[in-house]
């Protein structure tokens, strides 16, 4: 096949296409019916209307009231919504807030920030598996931590953590006197790829992303459970009951209503889709690749990812050489002006520099194929062995391999 | 600044790949910041450059400037491959990001090191060979 003719997106942790059902719901509100939400007069109750039917669609995906659905523009507006609103709303209670090491930038971007002005962080370790332990935020736990912010799923390997078991934990510690302790957890990976229910969990915030759910950029939600106050980062405006200043963004509000609605009505089918092609990939590369390495837990992970370290090269070589055959892909790592980046999530699971540098993320979406899963197998070996041709650590390798004892044995 | 598709052809289809048996000049740097590694293995004599290969583990503007100096020096004086910058090796490329102008800085370290080293050089290029065998 020329290179180009087929374009395969295996990035769907990175975004979704907006599906099309969602397009045709939102095109109406761009200009037919155009009105602003917080109008008395018909144009706007038009846009009220509709602003709640997604609202209710969003909340039942989660298994929530819908006022406690707060919308604004994304994931990391949610995060910062929700680290920074508590922080700030329960300041004379105390200063400690206990995360993980691999939480997503704009969580972790919050923390700093916070720790900055003055907060202590705690930040958990997550093991060769990828995974919070509970007995580690057990013992993290301090009289003035006000709160615990642990992802669902993690956006690099896709590790699901044991989020319904720090809610119970949270929950004990609650009725034990500490009356003042929240729980946050970052669901932007985790909707639409596995059941959320708000209730299970045990969380008193969650956020949520609608363009990883084949709705478009710029939308996504807080839940923010009902007696749990937050300080408004956005102020100026009394939407979103005084939490959330500024016009709401009726079509893409609209998008996100019907894109939750089809994910909670095709979650299962969706699932056991993407983790099909995803594990018929991976024994794909198993037969196909030497010297790879899984990352993160091999079950307790979302069913549409996979991330592999491909030892002696470096990931955004991969990547360059896939999208050139038309496979997108992404890595973790990044080297800039001189100074190496590589992946916090593959180091926090103990991994050299080596393989962090070498990672790359494939996440499937509802609407790749088996062909593509094919398409990908067939280039992902011949890129890998072109990058591994040219480096010097797999000739290194090579020659120790050659040198190596039970290599001699074997040839004599 | 993304990539241009003569960097990304460097990338996808590396010139010169790899160590040669006639290869009597060797040089290796590694960026201690970030762990890229260039080797660079050269054919001299009388004063030129007749032959060049390289290999290259790290990020892609490493390998494409590995790539792209092999390009650069074959049939060339010594004198004007030590002349070479990094404007050069950028423009050989389609330009380079300039958060990735390290690894121009790079390929220029590991030929000077080949073509000015040159007992060291020898003594390394023997000993890649072996390896290689």
């Amino acid at each position: 096949m020329m290179a180009g003719s087929r374009r395969v997106y295996l990035d769907h942790s990175a975004t979704t296409p907006t599906d099309p059902r969602v397009v045709e719901a939102m095109i109406p509100f761009f200009s037919e019916k155009f009105g602003n939400a917080s109008s008395v007069h018909f144009f706007g109750q038009e846009a009220r209307s509709v602003v709640e039917k997604a609202r209710r669609e969003v909340a039942s995906l989660i298994g929530a009231r819908p006022n406690e659905v707060v919308f604004l523009s994304g994931g990391t507006e949610a995060n910062n919504l929700a680290i920074r609103g508590v922080a700030e709303d329960l300041l004379t209670h105390g200063r400690h807030i206990i995360t993980s090491q691999i939480e997503h930038s704009s969580v972790r971007g919050v923390c700093d920030q916070l720790e900055a002005r003055g907060w202590q962080i705690t930040r958990l370790p997550v093991y060769e598996n990828g995974i919070v332990r509970l007995e580690d935020v057990r013992s993290a736990l301090r009289p003035d931590t006000v709160l615990i912010t642990v992802m669902l799923a993690n956006n690099e390997i896709g590790t699901i953590q044991p989020v319904s078991e720090i809610g119970a934990l949270v929950r004990e510690v609650r009725n034990s006197g500490q009356r003042h302790l929240r729980f946050h957890t970052d669901a932007v990976q985790a909707i639409g790829r596995i059941g959320v229910d708000v209730e299970s969990l045990g969380c008193d915030l969650l956020s949520i992303s609608a363009h990883k759910l084949y709705a478009p950029k710029g939308i996504g939600a807080l839940f923010v459970r009902r007696g749990v106050r937050v300080t408004p980062q956005n102020v100026g405006g009394h939407q979103e009951r005084e939490r959330r200043a500024g016009t709401e963004s009726v079509p893409s509000i609209v998008a996100f209503g019907e894109a939750a609605r089809l994910a909670r009505l095709e979650l299962d089918e969706r699932s056991a889709h993407v983790s099909k092609l995803r594990d018929e990939f991976e024994s794909g590369v198993c037969s196909r690749v030497n010297d790879i390495v899984f990352n993160g837990d091999m079950s307790k992970r979302l069913p549409h990812l996979s991330n592999i370290s491909f030892r002696f090269i470096e990931g955004e070589g991969l990547l360059i050489n896939l999208d050139m055959q038309g496979v997108a892909v992404s890595t973790g790592s990044a080297c800039s002006s001189g100074s190496l980046e590589p992946s916090p999530v593959i180091r926090a699971l103990g991994r050299n520099d080596e393989l962090a540098r070498g990672s790359i993320r494939f996440s499937f979406g509802k609407d790749n194929s088996a062909e593509d899963v094919a398409h990908v197998l067939e280039v992902l070996p011949r890129a890998v062995e072109n990058l591994r041709r040219l480096s010097p650590l797999f000739q290194q390798s090579v020659s120790d391999r050659a040198k190596s004892p039970e290599e001699i044995f074997v040839a004599s | 600044m993304p990539y241009s598709e003569e960097f990304k052809d460097h990338v996808a289809n590396p010139r010169n790949v790899g160590n040669f048996d006639e290869a009597n000049h060797f040089g290796v740097e590694t960026n201690p910041a970030c762990g890229d590694t260039l080797k660079l293995f050269l054919k001299v004599s009388e004063g030129r450059i007749h032959r060049a290969g390289f290999l290259a583990y790290g990020c892609p503007a490493t390998i494409a400037c590995g790539s792209a100096i092999t390009e650069l020096i074959t049939n060339q004086t010594i004198e004007d491959a030590l002349a070479i910058d990094r404007q050069m090796i950028s423009a050989k490329v389609g330009g380079i990001p300039s958060r990735k102008n390290h690894a121009a800085a790079l390929a220029i370290e590991t030929l000077h090191h080949a073509l000015t080293r040159a007992d060291l050089s020898i003594r390394l290029a023997v000993e890649a060979k072996q390896l290689s065998r």
